[in-house]
């Protein structure tokens, strides 16, 4: 037990460090650019370490204290360091440090440096609040935070309009989707009288939780948000004119999984009909940023693509936990959805984060070009990139024996054991995702350099090799749950396995996946400067691009024909009644009075008596007017 | 020996006199400080002030050391004082005003040619006498606390004699000081002897004695001469905290008094009244069972007050006669505390004011810290004006700046805004809803001024005069020392530590 408080003791400083580091750079190390990084990498460093140190004791312990108590509301801040969390946090802190020390790199030269490690810092802050929380309202005080830190580091640049731009619909549309969540959170604290994840288990436990399908759906709406599920998936693409480490990390790795990592916290509220929702919301969005990805020309926007069609991977594999269930095995079957989706998140994180940051490098190499098209015969000009970025796709396509092959073959099983529509969904989803990721990998490094900044381009230095070589190796070894010590055993265990035919089945389908989508890409696209689907089939391609444009034409149309005229009413109206009527109205009517009041202040000492003893008279008349009652 | 020498003596024996060491130790503080004027030689003079500091914080360590005292709940003096949570929450409070005024007073000394040590003494003495009005239990100690206090304030009021405007307002201090004295002691005389009548139940000859004029009260919840008697005390009471009608005195005042008296004025003379109206009006105070004359004339005042000070603060471009007017405000929504107070529903009600006091505490002498940094030689004129441009040329002190008036004015997530908060759901417990309604009414109209000050000091830059150029520009303004600079650093602090956690100070204020 003694230990245990120990340990509890850590957690304030793995939170408060990359605080404090934030801190110190927003007040006194603005222009110290350098030491801001300093201070900022060594935060990271000291999170990863106390991540992989506090995973490994392999102590798991939760605790917490009153934030604040108004009569019977209590408001508590706590951690909860389960397996779960454990294994969110070595992600964090792993993904993190690399990260922060690519950044070291690629953003060597920029003239907001100590600003950008701020907001690093800061997003770190907020990110490991969120995984440590043990409530859902703690939670949601983070995820606020990590939403504010990603709209500063997407609106880094912000002197270009689109990054500025991007970075207000990043958080307004995230906005959307938090209100739904506070919603849900309220009425979950006011249905089961606690938000505390400990607390519903337990009431869960005793058949005491009270169901229904519009908390756990309204709580879905926070993740459809954060993890850029349909319909809000909008921003995420948007998102990419942030600093490209920023994208790895947060739009890759880390802050979009949150939504997921959110939804396997509050797995015990889940009822059927609420899984079923966010299984096809999952699926529909696989699916639909895969179709959008095969269109785009710039590296980043395919790789944003490729992370919303992965996250409606793990969204839909937490849904499926739950459809053949009935009330017994209900906590199992879930289990079973919670285990595919952080494995798929686990592996994803790495995968991804290395091809973000691969993509890095490329764009370093290649002074800021971004468009494949214009790429091309890089894999000899930047060999350490070209063999790691490799890996990463290798990975996400599903290759045999690298990570994303058995995160994906669990969720597939998921889907194939349990909904053999969304299984088929899937496994298109799966043959695009070859195809796009073979197209994005082909154009940039093979072939014969087709502009000039490929032809100059040149491999980084060691701070941004060294962590694709670290991603790489873990996008290698992490799909093999043997690897990991049995610390993680909490949500390894829930991983689904398929045995006998239906093993056969999911294997084969893979291979045969990964073959058919990567064969036709290699054999359809030529290096060209052109894209070769648009040559050979315009009106495919334009059915594409205009799916992809169809959600921003919706919302814009919103936007402009319907939101701004109300607000344009609304604003006429204020003009005229609120401003014109009772602001200036009463403002005017309360400085008459202070004049009043000001005038009664003359200074003169025997008017002081005077009012002295007139208002002694007056307090006493009312007293004896009361009295009289 | 005389009887009174054998008392004494009986006290001394059973160690009584170590229940009131806070209060020895500062007393001899400031005998010390006076002492070593004459003693040391002149160029040692610059450490005397360290002196006082030193002893302040002394004090402050020790109480805190010794903060659940033995004495607690018990009676020392043969009935003079009264040792309670409450009373130990105020000492402390009294100690830390104190400390900072200190430090306040050596910035602001260092701009006048005027004798240094007299005044750390008087803060000594007076807070002092602070701490025990807080504890008293008996009329007659509360009676020559308060004086010592207030006759201790007519010298400090005009300290700075060589300024017309700070003679006057010691002037006016006196007469007004002296004209509610007058009244509390009337009020007191009346009390003193309706429960001296034997023709009365439960009468006592005691009756200056809380315990004794409680039970003779509550045996004769409606007596007249009684009624009046606690009307005149909450008066004088009123005065003390500038609570409308009995407010009249403060902008003079605080405009002429210098910069770190009036802050001594505004948070801990307001806060000793409080402590004084608590140990009478609350629940299980002296005037308990007369809640019906108590509680309405109370109410009448909190409303008043509230929206006096408001309104008044408006208009107002001195920011001493600013500050002056929104602290009326603030003793009307501690008002609103104390009414919570005297009623039974409201159990957090007590530990609500404590609380807002120690939030106003540290809001206001950041503020006032600031205001010390930005006074020239004539002390008396500050004026809005003087704070344009102030976030370009020192974003230190303008920082701090916003920080204390975001806190006064009960800007989340600052330690005022919670200690309305507590206050005002104390008031909603106690049922004095339409009371509720004009406070936040007076909580909107103060964003209005304080914001004002902000916007000077963040968003406009000084222009002279288009009339008058030659008119002298703004004074200039003081270098922040170290120790000032770290006391306007906690300060800031403070107020944001206890607006995001309010969690161990609150369970401690709300012990009682």
């Amino acid at each position: 037990m003694e230990t245990t408080v120990n340990h509890i003791v850590v957690v304030p400083y793995i939170l408060m460090e990359p605080l404090i580091a934030a801190a110190l750079i927003a007040l006194f190390l603005r222009r110290r650019h350098n030491i801001a990084a300093v201070i900022s990498v060594l935060a990271a460093a000291l999170i990863c370490f106390r991540a992989l140190k506090l995973a490994f004791t392999g102590l798991r312990f939760e605790g917490g204290f009153e934030w604040l108590r108004l009569g019977d509301f209590a408001l508590s801040l706590g951690v909860k360091y389960d397996d779960l969390a454990a294994l969110m946090l070595v992600i964090v802190g792993v993904v993190g440090l690399c990260v922060h020390v690519f950044s070291l790199g690629y953003l060597s030269h920029d003239h907001a440096k100590a600003r950008y490690f701020g907001g690093l810092s800061m997003f770190m802050f907020s990110m490991i609040g969120i995984v440590l929380a043990d409530n859902i309202f703690m939670m949601f005080i983070f995820w606020e935070l990590v939403g504010f830190s990603s709209y500063l580091l997407i609106g880094h640049w912000h002197e270009k309009q689109s990054a500025s731009d991007a970075a207000k619909k990043a958080f307004i549309t995230n906005r959307v989707g938090d209100f739904g969540f506070l919603l849900g959170i309220i009425w979950c604290y006011y249905a089961n009288g606690t938000v505390n994840f400990t607390e519903l288990a337990a009431l869960g436990d005793k058949h005491a939780l009270v169901f229904s399908t519009a908390i756990p759906l309204l709580l879905f709406c926070g993740a459809v948000g954060k993890s850029a599920q349909l319909p809000l998936q909008v921003w995420l693409p948007d998102a990419m004119e942030g600093p490209t480490p920023v994208s790895a990390l947060i739009h890759a790795a880390t802050m979009v999984a949150a939504g997921v990592y959110m939804l396997c916290r509050i797995n015990v509220l889940m009822v059927p009909q609420a899984l079923n929702v966010i299984m096809w919301t999952g699926t529909v969005t696989a699916i639909y940023a895969a179709l959008c990805a095969v269109t785009q020309r710039d590296i980043k926007k395919v790789l944003a693509y490729s992370t919303l069609s992965q996250l409606g991977y793990m969204v839909a594999a937490f849904g499926l936990g739950s459809l053949a269930t009935d009330q017994e095995g209900r906590t199992m079957v879930v289990a079973a959805g919670v285990g595919a989706a952080m494995f798929h998140l686990t592996t994803h994180a790495f995968f991804k984060a290395l091809m973000f940051l691969g993509s890095g490098s490329v764009i370093h190499g290649c002074h800021h070009e971004q468009d494949i098209f214009k790429m091309g015969g890089l894999a000899k000009k930047m060999p350490l990139t070209f063999a790691t970025f490799t890996i990463g796709v290798a990975a996400i396509i599903g290759m045999p024996f690298l990570a994303g092959f058995f995160s994906k073959d669990a969720i597939l099983y998921l889907a194939y054991a349990n909904n053999r529509a969304v299984f088929a969904v899937l496994v298109f989803t799966a043959v695009l995702t070859s195809f796009y990721m073979v197209r994005l990998w082909k154009l940039t490094f093979l072939g014969t350099p087709r502009s000039e900044a490929s032809e100059h381009a040149h491999e980084g230095g060691l701070t941004l090799t060294a962590p694709l070589v670290l991603l790489a190796v873990l996008s290698v070894i992490g799909g093999y749950t043997g690897i990991y010590p049995k610390v993680f055993n909490g949500v390894f265990e829930l991983i689904p396995e398929a045995h006998g035919s239906a093993h056969t089945v999911i294997f084969a389908t893979s291979l045969v996946v990964m073959l058919v989508g990567s064969g036709l890409a290699l054999t359809l696209y030529n290096p060209a400067v052109t894209d070769s689907l648009e040559q050979k089939s315009p009106g495919l391609f334009a059915a594409l691009v205009a799916l992809k444009n169809s959600f921003d034409r919706v919302y814009d149309y919103y936007v402009a024909k319907i939101q701004q005229r109300f607000a344009m009413l609304l604003n006429f109206l204020e003009q005229i009644f609120l401003a014109g009527v009772i602001i200036r109205g009463l403002a005017g009517l309360v400085g008459l009075v202070g004049l009043g009041a000001r005038a009664l202040h003359v200074g003169n000492l025997n008017a002081y008596v005077y009012w002295f003893l007139f208002g002694a008279v007056l307090l006493w008349a009312y007293a004896t007017g009361a009295l009289a009652f | 020996m005389t009887p009174e020498l054998v008392k004494v003596a009986a006290a001394a024996s059973d160690n009584t006199w170590a229940a009131i060491f806070p209060e020895l130790m500062l007393a001899c503080v400031a005998l010390l400080l006076l002492v070593a004027e004459i003693v040391l030689p002149k160029k040692f003079h610059e450490l005397i002030p360290s002196i006082a500091i030193a002893g302040i914080v002394g004090t402050f360590i020790g109480l805190l050391i010794n903060f659940q005292s033995a004495w607690l709940g018990a009676y020392t003096f043969s009935g003079l004082l009264h040792h309670t949570m409450g009373g130990q929450i105020m000492r402390a409070f009294f100690l830390l005003a104190a400390l900072l005024v200190c430090l306040l007073g050596r910035v602001s000394l260092a701009k006048q040619a005027m004798p240094r040590i007299e005044f750390f003494h008087l803060v000594l003495i007076i807070t002092a006498a602070m701490m025990l009005l807080a504890q008293s239990a008996h009329f007659v100690m509360l009676f020559v606390a308060l004086e010592t206090v207030t006759i201790g304030f007519y010298i400090l009021v005009s300290y700075f004699r060589t300024s017309a405007a700070s003679l006057e307002a010691g002037l006016k201090y006196l007469v007004m000081g002296a004209l509610s004295s007058g009244m509390l002691l009337f009020g007191i005389v009346l009390l003193y002897g309706i429960a001296g009548n034997p023709a009365l139940k439960a009468h006592t000859a005691e009756s200056m004695n809380f315990g004794s004029l409680a039970i003779f009260l509550a045996a004769n919840p409606h007596q007249f001469l009684a009624s009046i008697g606690i009307v005149l005390v909450l008066a004088g009471v009123a005065f003390k905290i500038g609570a409308f009608p009995f407010q009249i005195w403060i902008p003079d005042v605080y405009q002429g008094a210098p910069t770190p008296v009036t802050a001594f004025l505004a948070v801990a003379s307001k806060a000793a009244g409080f402590a004084v109206l608590l140990a009478l009006a609350g629940k299980d105070g002296v005037f308990a069972s007369y809640g019906w004359l108590v509680t309405p004339v109370l109410t009448v005042l909190a409303a008043a007050t509230i929206l006096f000070g408001n309104v008044a603060a408006l208009t107002q471009h001195n920011v001493k006669r600013l500050i002056g007017l929104s602290g009326v405000s603030h003793a009307g929504f501690l008002l609103l505390g104390v009414i919570a107070a005297s009623s039974p529903l409201a159990a957090m009600a007590t530990g609500a004011v404590y609380f807002y006091l120690f939030a106003y505490l540290f809001a206001s002498f950041a503020v006032f810290g600031v205001m010390t940094h930005l006074a020239g030689a004539d002390d008396s004129d500050q004026d809005l004006d003087h704070y344009t441009g102030l976030a370009k040329e020192s974003p230190f002190l303008a920082a701090i700046l916003a920080i204390g008036l975001g806190s006064l004015a009960g800007i989340p997530p600052l330690a005022g805004f919670m200690g309305k908060l507590f206050v005002f759901i104390a008031a909603f417990q106690a049922g004095a809803r339409w009371l509720l309604v004009i406070a936040v009414a007076g909580v909107v109209i103060s964003i209005y001024y304080y914001f004002g000050w902000i916007k000077a000091a963040f968003f406009e830059t000084w222009t002279s005069p288009v009339d008058s150029p030659n008119t002298p520009a703004r004074p200039a303004r003081t270098p922040v020392e170290l120790a000032a600079g770290i006391a306007l650093v906690a300060l800031a602090l403070g107020s944001l530590a206890l607006g995001f956690y309010p969690g161990t100070f609150g369970q401690l204020l709300a012990l009682r």
